[in-house]
Parts: structure tokens; sequence; C-alpha cells
């Protein structure tokens, strides 16, 4: 909707903010790498600051401008289609490590870093954030908290809202708030920054956290198990879970998702097994165990099969993301990898957390909308719920990105309301099109 | 007094209603008489909670059900008077105690255990479930639910979620907010709504993380969906004995940074040993200058190499000692030194005044010694046992109320104590949550403008200052008051049955 904003309006709105924002972070042209839904913004900033993207948001809002905050822009496919989008606020200027105590295991950023620096630096003190979506290198911490972006890790370290311990956001007006703090328990005052995580950026612009951290494990192998049933690979899967093993992602796999990242064309469990040595020895041996009494086969694979797991999930054409209990994994995975044959559907489930993740390719008998009503008609069987993780805009106009509303949804929009009465962060993006 | 009030609450103190004689009968028809208490004698048990603080409510009720619940809170609605959610009444900040009077919910006959599923590791429960009551419930599925604050044989899974309770093992496994799935709720006019669920992922902003930990002001839970966690295969309990603080303290920061990730890493200092030992003989020397407490708890594998690690590292910092429980039943009794603490203090000195604040790991020395000073320079003497992995603090003022103007300086030393966890880095509560006892702290470690923020909350869930009014944020018009009460309060005894 680059039309939404009047070029005189724009004019203005660069001069309220340029001083403070030196006019070599502002873009008017070029603007590409921005697009959200098919949709480029008319400005683009790179606050440098706290105090300019309080700037810089105060005076959009006060200019009826909407703004959409973006890190490594890796997962700005979710979400609906923004109602307006006159400026991109680029985060990726906020690139600071503000403090890392090693000791501690703590650590203060901006939320412009990017997830493979950060990793990078804790890595060097025998440290990680425990959290592995799938990411490219310009993913920024920002972007995983406002996309609550998991990966396989999900399994042993839940998302990063486990870990997450405190934040300084922007609200619409300009007005800057923090909650949490630096210490890894802390219960003084609501924990604000839990509805930060997976808000899209609707509520504020998160410009720095702080997060607790985990160790690197120190020793850290990659298996794969194949079985002919999804069922015998489900009950494995919940055994393996049951017996509390030294495991860090447990993953199940669609045949058609074990043949991209595994070359096997076979229901798998992909699993990492990390922690002391003896505890990784004896959950290998447990493993073998539990996998041959379901007639499976478990052999040790590369790590660098993570890679080519995560890159089924980086830019698909159709991304679902089903949320059902457990014990239904398996039975959802089944009817799903049957029902989606023509889709070339691979599927990937965290068993352990009822995640299940779906990459389709609609086709010209099978388009995008009737896909997600079919997947949400199939989980909705099991009681559960499904979001679109990433679709073209044309299915965005058609399908709901989050599907039905629920009883708290009231509650949502006063939140909403509250925080951002003219709408100008992310607009329409999140549930109910908030 | 009016004549319609029932006690002697002046009316509208907080800027609300007050409850009339009508209000009660009107409770009385929605409920069932049973159900309702209001005359002052029956509200006396209601006044006070595990803290200093005290309170009269107007009237007390005791529902059985979620429309009881809501009915109780509407009547509450149209007569304009505080509601005031409570559990078993333990917390440790003031924030069951009906500070400017109104109905207090009591959520103890809610005590069912409505669901398990073994399978999918939760339960459905309702608020007034005890904490081990429902540890015990699921032990058949070899199950357990994790966060274990002291008090788990008398607190409720409804007060867990509104303190965000922890415990010793929420080092590894995190607190109550780690293990809560989704609520049903009674928002403050009576609507019933459901939050989060029992799948993990439930589209939407995550009001179930915001709510757990809120204090009970801005919503009552009725129904809980809580995580289980399978019981460990093998559990090692360590007691490292050391005659200097300091070094234990930099232990505790050795273990942390080493990445062993103890389930549970207790301190207690020369002071604590001096009041267990003697009574419990859990084996504490009297001579050292402080005991870490170490579980460890997962594979028989892993655990046995963390428990080998820790003892290096405990050595290498001086410990003079290092012993592993060598049975059950020697693991019970160094744990029951470490629960029996703080009650024992009372064979050294009639009264103590818990603290609950939190500083980085490492800071933990340092803190610890200015800690000492302080009290030292407060003439009061100061017993530490604490959650030293998480740096979580809880020093314990000891004195002897009888002594004259010794509670202005007992709450004077913990209000320092408290700037200095601030000053650390930290936070003025880990666990016991803000309650009315640091109300007037808060405004130390969050702006106006992060309390804006908070505050913008309570309009969401639109509680207004209906629920539990005057707690955690100084705003309400009429709080200004509640300071003085306070006051008075501080006058009543200390002590009694404290868990941290």
């Amino acid at each position: 909707m680059s039309s939404v904003a009047a070029a005189p309006a724009l004019e203005e709105f660069i001069d309220a903010v340029c001083p403070p924002i030196e006019r070599n972070r502002v873009r008017t042209a070029g603007l590409a790498s921005f697009e959200i839904d098919g949709d480029r913004p008319d400005i683009a900033l790179w606050p440098a600051t706290l105090d300019e993207v309080a700037r810089i948001l105060s005076e959009a809002d006060e200019a009826r401008l909407a703004v959409v905050p973006l890190g490594g822009t890796s997962h700005a496919a979710l979400g609906n289609i923004p109602e307006g989008y006159d400026v991109a606020l680029s985060t990726t200027r906020l690139d600071a490590v503000l403090e890392h105590e090693p000791a501690d295991m703590t650590v203060s950023v901006q939320a412009g870093v990017t997830l493979a620096s950060l990793q990078r630096l804790l890595a060097g003190h025998g440290q990680t954030l425990p959290v592995d979506a799938p990411s490219t290198d310009a993913s920024t911490v920002g972007g995983l908290i406002s996309s609550n972006a998991q990966g396989p890790l999900r399994h042993a370290f839940g998302t990063v809202r486990d870990w997450l311990i405190g934040t300084t956001v922007v609200h619409a007006d300009g007005t800057v708030s923090k909650s949490g703090g630096r210490v890894v328990k802390n219960v003084a005052g609501y924990d604000m920054h839990k509805l930060y995580v997976g808000s899209l950026g609707t509520l504020g612009v998160v410009t720095e956290a702080t997060f607790k951290l985990a160790p690197t494990p120190r020793v850290d192998q990659t298996l794969v198990a194949r079985f002919d049933s999804p069922g015998d690979a489900g009950r494995a899967a919940h055994q393996a879970h049951d017996r509390s093993l030294a495991v860090h992602s447990l993953e199940l796999l669609s045949p058609a998702a074990a043949q991209h990242a595994l070359q096997i064309p076979l229901w798998c469990l992909l699993v990492r097994s990390a922690g002391l040595p003896g505890a990784v020895d004896r959950s290998i041996r447990d493993l073998n165990t539990i996998v041959l009494e379901h007639r499976g086969k478990l052999d040790s694979v590369d790590a660098i099969c993570w890679s080519a797991w995560a890159a089924m999930f980086l830019d698909p054409p159709l991304a679902l993301r089903a949320s059902v209990l457990p014990s239904q994994v398996a039975a959802v995975l089944e009817v799903m990898d049957r029902s989606f044959a023509g889709a070339a559907a691979r599927a990937s489930a965290t068993v352990s957390a009822g995640l299940i993740r779906l990459r389709l390719e609609p086709t010209r008998e099978e388009r995008g909308p009737a896909l997600i009503q079919r997947a949400r008609d199939i989980v909705a069987r099991f009681g559960g719920s499904v979001i679109v993780e990433a679709a073209p805009v044309s299915v965005k106009h058609a399908a709901d990105v989050f599907g039905e509303l629920r009883s708290d949804f009231a509650i949502m929009r006063r939140l909403k309301q509250e925080c951002d009465p003219r709408r100008t962060l992310s607009p329409g993006r999140f549930v109910g099109r908030l | 007094m009016n004549s319609s009030t029932i006690n002697s609450f002046p009316s509208g103190a907080s800027g609300h209603g007050t409850v009339t004689r009508q209000c009660v009968r009107d409770l009385r028809r929605a409920l069932g008489r049973e159900r309702v208490l209001a005359t002052p004698e029956e509200l006396i048990a209601y006044e006070y909670d595990g803290t200093i603080e005290r309170g009269k409510p107007q009237a007390v009720v005791f529902p059985e059900t979620t429309a009881q619940v809501a009915a109780a809170v509407r009547v509450a609605r149209r007569f304009d008077v505080p509601v005031i959610p409570r559990g078993a009444g333990t917390g440790l900040s003031g924030g069951a105690v009906a500070t400017v009077g109104g109905v207090v919910v009591a959520l103890t006959r809610m005590k069912r255990i409505l669901e398990v599923d073994p399978e999918n590791r939760f339960a459905v429960v309702e608020p007034g479930v005890v904490n081990l009551d429902l540890s015990r419930a699921v032990a058949s599925h070899g199950l357990y639910y994790a966060p274990d604050p002291s008090s788990q044989r008398a607190c409720t899974i409804g007060g867990n979620v509104a303190e965000n309770a922890g415990g010793p093992h929420c080092l590894a496994y995190g607190a109550t907010t780690n293990h809560v799935l989704g609520m049903e709720i009674v928002l403050s006019d009576g609507e019933i709504v459901q939050i989060g669920g029992r799948s993990r992922d439930v589209p939407g902003y995550d009001l179930t993380g915001a709510f757990v930990g809120s204090e009970g002001t801005l919503a009552i839970a009725t129904k809980i969906v809580v995580r289980l966690m399978r019981m460990p295969e093998s559990t090692r309990t360590l007691l490292a004995i050391f005659d200097v603080l300091d070094d234990a303290s930099n232990a505790v920061s050795s273990i942390i940074g080493d990445g062993m990730l103890p389930s549970a890493l207790e301190m207690m200092d020369r002071n604590i040993i001096a009041a267990v030992e003697p009574v419990i003989h859990s084996g504490f020397p009297l001579d050292a200058g402080a005991v870490l407490l170490i579980e460890v708890d997962g594979l028989d594998e892993a655990t046995r190499e963390q428990a080998a690690e820790i003892e290096r590292i405990c050595t290498r910092h001086g410990a003079r000692e290092v012993r592993l429980a060598v049975d059950p039943p020697d693991r019970e009794r160094l744990w029951a030194g470490r629960k029996t603490s703080i009650s024992a203090l009372g064979r050294l000195y009639p009264n103590y005044y818990v603290l609950d604040g939190v500083v980085p790991r490492t800071r933990l020395p340092g803190v610890l010694r200015q800690t000492y000073a302080i009290a030292d320079a407060h003439g009061l003497a100061v017993a530490n046992v604490f959650h030293a992995g998480d740096g979580n603090l809880h020093p314990n003022l000891l004195f002897d109320e009888r002594e004259a103007g010794v509670l202005t300086r007992v709450l004077d030393a913990g209000a320092e104590i408290m700037r200095l966890c601030v000053a650390a880095g930290g936070s003025i509560t880990g666990e016991h949550g803000v309650g009315l006892e640091k109300r007037d702290f808060i405004g130390w470690i969050f702006s106006e403008s992060d309390l804006a923020a908070m505050a913008k909350l309570k309009t969401a869930f639109a509680a207004g200052d209906r629920y539990n009014p005057c707690k955690v944020f100084p705003t309400h018009r009429g709080c200004g008051e509640v300071t003085s009460a306070r006051a008075q309060a501080t006058a009543a005894a200390v002590g009694g049955d404290v868990y941290v």
C-alpha cells in the first residue's frame, strides 16, 4: 500500500525524524528486500539508538503512518497481510551486545544482533541460546522474539519464551518500557515480555532482550531411526521421550521429509543425543533397544542433516504449523501424509511438544486455501489448531493465518487497543487481524 | 460507622464501596449460606497470610464451582467492593491480605484434580489443590509436579500461579510459569474465559505467561492445566562444607558456569546451621562458614558424572569436605535440615523477618558480605538460607519484638538489603511476589513508564482495581492510606510458620 502515505506527509515525516536519524539511514527507493505479502513500504529507516526508535514511532504514530518492525526478514512471511505498511523500521543497526557475564549464564543484547553472531560469541564461552529456528545469517534476536520461531531443540528446551528474562520495548507512542530484568529468577511486576514473544511487533518494537543461557553440550551426536510405519515411529518416539534420555531433539519425519533431509524414503526419527559422555552413551544404547523393539533401525548420521532439515522450512511455498497433543502426533501425521500426497507434503513433528510442521506445494488442482482448510479439518478432529507459517499473498487473501478466534480474543483486542490505539504497529498482521 | 457496614473498615477507604448487609445477603443467596462468612469472629482467621501484614475482609466466601466464583464476583461488582483471591494463605508478601477490606474469595474448597493425562503429561486441577497433593496423586504414573515451594505441603496451585512460585528445584526446571499450559479464569465482571490450553501452542498473545505471577490482580483462575514431569531414575545429593562463606559463593558460580545444571543448589550460612543442626542433625558442622546442598537428577550415568565434577569444583574452591548422600534416608536428613531452616530460627530469636531478593550469581560473595554489614549496622543478626544457584537470597533478620523500636530497624535493614540487590543488578523479589510488602519498592526497578505499560494489562483483562487493589502497583487513589495500615500492622507479631 505504498500509496497510503501521500508524498507530502512522507516528506514531513522524514523532516521530523532527520535529524536525529542521519539521511544515510533513510531510504525511499530500492526497498524490495522489505516486501511483505507483495507490499513494499514507502520508506525504510535504520535507527541506531533507542531514542531514534522512539522518535520514529512517535512521529509515525502522530502522522498515522503504519510501521512494521523488521530484523533479518527471515520470518516476515508469518502473519496476516498488513493493513498498512508505510514505514519499515529495521532493527539491524541496533546490533550491540550490552552485557555478557559468562559465569552468570545470561546475556543482554540489542534486538538487531544476529542470532549467528550471538551464538558465535556464546560458543566461545561454552554457552548457547538453545533455540534453533530455521534461520539465515541475517536472522536477528528481535525477529526470533517477535516470530517465536523454533526448531528441533524445542524438544528439550522449549521456545524463546522459556529463555527470555527481560525486554526493553518502544511502544507506538514512542514511550519506552522494560519488564523482567537481568537475573534468572524474578517475579517483580507483570511478565510483559511473555506477551511480546510471537506478537509480530503488534504491541511494540523490542529493542533490547536479556536471555538466560544453556551450556554447550560436551558430546553431541545425531542419529536416525527408520521405520516402516508411522505408528511404530510414533510409539518409539513416545518411549524415548518417556525415559528422559539425554536427548535434545527428537523429530518424527514423514517419508517425503526424510527423503529430502536424509535421503531415506521412510518414516524416520531424527535424534540429537547430547550432554555428558556417559549419559549420551547410555541414551544411545537405550534408543537402540527402543528402536529395535519397534522394528526399526538406528544409525549415526552427520549433524549436517539438521541444515537440510531447516532448509525445508525456509522459504516454503506453503507452510503450516499444527499444535495437537503429543499422543496424537503420529495419527495426525499419518492422516496428513495420505491426505496431502498430491501436494508434495513434507512433515516433521516435535513429538513431545505436539508440534507438527507441514510444508506443502499447492497445485492447480489443490490450491492453498483448500489445503489449509483440509489441514484445519483434520486437526480440528483432534482438538488442535493450525496456523499458516508462510503462504503466498493470494492464499492469505482467502484464509486467515491464525484460524478461529477463541474466548480470550476480547482480552487480546483490548491489549492491542491499549498498547497501540492508532494501530500504528504492524496493523492487521496478528490474530483476528489486530 | 455506617449503620449498614458489617465491620469497622471505613467506607470507601480505597475508593471502593463497602460490603453492606445487603451485599452479604446477596452473596449468601448466590452461593448458599454455608459458603459465606461475615461476622467479625469468623473473619479473624482471614486477616493475615504468611507476613506481618494485616487487613480485615468484610466477607469471606468459599465457592466450590467456577459458577459460584463468577456469582460472587458479580455480587462484589454490583456493590463495587474489591475481591481478594486467596489460596492457603502461606504467601510471603501480603498478597492475600484484604488491605482495603472487601470480599475474600477463598479457593480452598475447589480442590479437585479434574483430569490426569499421563501420556501427554498434564493435569487439569482446581486452584485449591495443594501443591504436594498433586505430586502425590500422579506419583503412581511415575510423574510429579516440578515447582516445589517449601510450603508445598500447604500452599495451593492457584496461589502458586498467582505468585509464580518457585522452590529449590526451579533451578533446573523453572518456576510455575514454565509449568502452566492454560487456565480457565473469571474476569471481574464474572465472564469465564479460557486462556492457553492443553496443547502447547495456542495462537495469540501469551496471556497465560502474562497471567502467571500477576498476584491476583487480573482475574481468578478456576481451572489450571499444569505440565507434569517424569520422575528421574536417579537423584544424587551432595553436601559441600566450606570454612569460608565466600568460597561457597564462588563454588556456586563455577558449578553453574561450568554447565553442571544441578536440579537444586542451596546455601546455608553459619547462623542457619547453628539453628538447625542441634535439632535436625543433618550433619552440618557447627564450625563451618557455609554449606551447599546440591542435587542432580536424571539418568544414572549423568548424575554420576555431574556429582563427580561438582565434587571436584567444590574441592577446588576450598571445600573442607564433600559428602554424597548414601541412601534415601540420608538424603531426607540433608533436606530436612534445609526445609526446617527458617522455623528452626525460632530457637535463636523469638522473631524473624524473611527477605526475598535476587542478584546475579557472580555478585553473591559481595552482596552476602554487605548483607551481614547492613544487619550489623542496625544491631540485628541475620541468617542466610537460600537458592544460591538462582542467586535468590533469603536473608532472615532475627530480633525480639519486645525490644523497643526494633521493628523500625528490621524494616529499615530489610529495605537496605533490597536496595543492595537492586544496585547489584538484581530484583526485589525472586519468588515471594511484590504484594503489599514491596509495593513501595517496585519503583526502584521499574520506571513510571514501565509501570504504565503493565497497567495496560489490567485494562486488557478489564480488571480495573477490582481484584486485589493496592497490591503490586502503588497507583490506586485510595492506596495511600494503606501505608499507615501497614505501619500499624507492623506492630503485630512477626514470625510463625514461614517457608521459603
